[in-house]
């Protein structure tokens, strides 16, 4: 009877991880998304409002999801309030600390530090020019994170309850 | 430190200059920072290096250098992170911060068909401040008033740089729209003031609301051309009294005698070390051949020498004590 709970707990467990993985893969292009959302927005921000900048990323944070509005809040509550602070800094701070929350890997990540570094420091015309390249490093990535949710997201469930079953097999 | 200006340095550049030794600190009219050369403050009418200590040197080779670091991080505060939204400004070459300071930019410039577009490589930044000086006009305000009509003769104040045209107009401005020429408040005789502030500088205003007291029947057009300024307040605001700061176009020479003719009293400035430096300016000229302003103020001397002149329409000498006199008697 112990045995039996034992091994449903073990097939339960497996699954959970299983099914936690698909989600990542699904969440991973949607999270992505999102990104080149906020990136257009602040094309429009700059190209047409000229906002400055903590103003945009306090406007951007409203229309986001978690965790992305929490990461743009405090970009822009930053900006702010320090007077040392740098665009470049700050935006790979904030981004470093609320990565590890997203489900979104390296690559994307790397393009999204890389426009942080460009922001706020030159004028309009350059800013939409990284902004543009910003968006297509990240749709070129929103691509790529499509192809693995279809290759590995159902495989990751599958898998969550067959190595769950495989594992009782094994230790029956 | 005059604490308006604390809050626009970086960490580094801040310390420093909080160290500086009161009596510099009180009359500090421009804070000069230049990439790698020496930090440089202007006060009273005289400058010096400031040490990395927050000492006053002449020494060049002793003075701290503000690096690159410091000079990005200036710009990043006064643009507020977003050097995209100072494009304008960055074509005139200054920007006009909280608090109404000034700070002139120096750099490269990016042309455009022959045309400044912005300047980048920012690498010259000269703080100015501003000083509100309730009274700078009150000891010449009298000489400039036309009894007849109760109203300020056209008026143009001559100076160069530092020698406080600005303050003395926006304390103009002050006391025709407060009404208290005679030296009391009159209540009933302030008249409708239009400031056109084109550098944002005689008002200050952050948010279209003035932070200096310019008055309570004072309209600002704040960021406005000049000339195209002065034509909306004519058209749309009725002022008596329009005021302008530091005219030298052709446009501007045009409004201002458009403004006259259209029974509004101008009190205008304009760089000049004297009458004859106008009159030698190719668009400013015309406006004195015309006998447009019949009373000229001439400021000179920076910092504590400095000394108000009035001149009527025809050049002649105006005391302001024998003027007094006459008008109490």
């Amino acid at each position: 009877m112990i045995k039996l709970i034992g091994a449903l707990m073990i097939i339960g467990a497996s699954t959970m991880i299983g099914l936690y993985r698909a989600k990542a893969y699904a969440e991973r292009p949607r999270q992505i998304r999102q990104l080149i959302h906020a990136v257009n927005r602040l094309a429009t921000e700059i190209g047409y409002g000229s906002t400055p900048l903590p103003d945009a990323l306090g406007k951007l944070a409203q229309q986001m999801q978690r965790p992305l509005d929490r990461m743009f809040q405090e970009a822009a509550e930053r900006l702010g309030r320090e007077r040392n602070a740098t665009v470049r800094q700050v935006w790979q701070e904030t981004v470093d600390r609320y990565w590890g929350l997203t489900a979104m890997k390296a690559p994307e990540k790397e393009a999204f530090i890389e426009l942080g570094s460009t922001l706020g420091v030159s004028d309009r015309d350059n800013q939409l020019k990284f902004l543009e390249l910003a968006k297509s490093q990240l749709q070129h990535e929103e691509a790529a994170a499509r192809e693995e949710q279809v290759r590995f997201e159902k495989l990751s469930r599958t898998l969550g309850v067959l190595g769950g079953a495989l594992i009782v097999i094994l230790i029956y | 430190m005059p604490a308006a200006i604390e809050h626009l340095l970086p960490e580094r550049l801040s310390r420093i200059v909080s160290r500086l030794d009161r009596s510099a600190l009180d009359l500090l009219e421009e804070l000069r920072i230049r990439e790698s050369r020496p930090l440089e403050v202007v006060y009273g009418g005289q400058y010096a290096f400031v040490t990395a200590a927050g000492g006053l040197t002449l020494s060049a080779d002793e003075a701290y250098r503000p690096d690159r670091d410091d000079c990005l991080k200036l710009l990043d505060i006064l643009t507020n992170h977003s050097l995209y939204s100072f494009e304008e400004e960055l074509r005139r070459g200054y920007i006009t911060v909280r608090g109404g300071h000034r700070v002139g930019i120096a750099g490269r410039a990016v042309l455009d068909r022959g045309q400044v577009r912005l300047l980048r490589d920012i690498s010259g930044f000269n703080i100015r401040l501003a000083r509100e000086v309730r009274g700078a006009a009150e000891r010449i305000i009298r000489s400039l008033i036309d009894p007849a009509q109760g109203l300020i003769h056209h008026t143009l104040v001559v100076s160069p740089p530092l020698c406080g045209k600005t303050t003395l107009i926006r304390d103009i401005a002050r006391i025709l729209s407060e009404g208290a020429w005679s030296g009391s408040r009159r209540p009933g005789r302030g008249v409708k003031v239009g400031i056109v502030d084109e550098r944002s500088e005689i008002a200050a205003s952050v948010e279209g609301v003035p932070t200096f007291d310019v008055g309570p029947r004072t309209d600002v057009l704040d960021a406005c051309p000049k000339a195209e300024g002065m034509m909306m307040m004519i058209r749309s605001l009725s002022p008596q009294v329009i005021i302008v700061d530091e005219i030298g176009r052709k446009q501007d020479a045009e409004a201002i005698q458009e403004a006259m003719h259209a029974g509004i009293r101008v009190v205008a400035t304009a760089h000049g070390k004297d009458i004859e430096d106008v009159r030698r300016r190719p668009d400013l000229a015309p406006l004195l051949a015309a006998s447009a302003f019949s009373r000229y103020v001439v400021l000179t001397g920076t910092g504590s020498s400095r000394q108000q002149h009035v001149y009527d329409g025809q050049l002649r000498p105006i005391n302001p004590m024998a003027d007094k006199a006459a008008l109490v008697r």
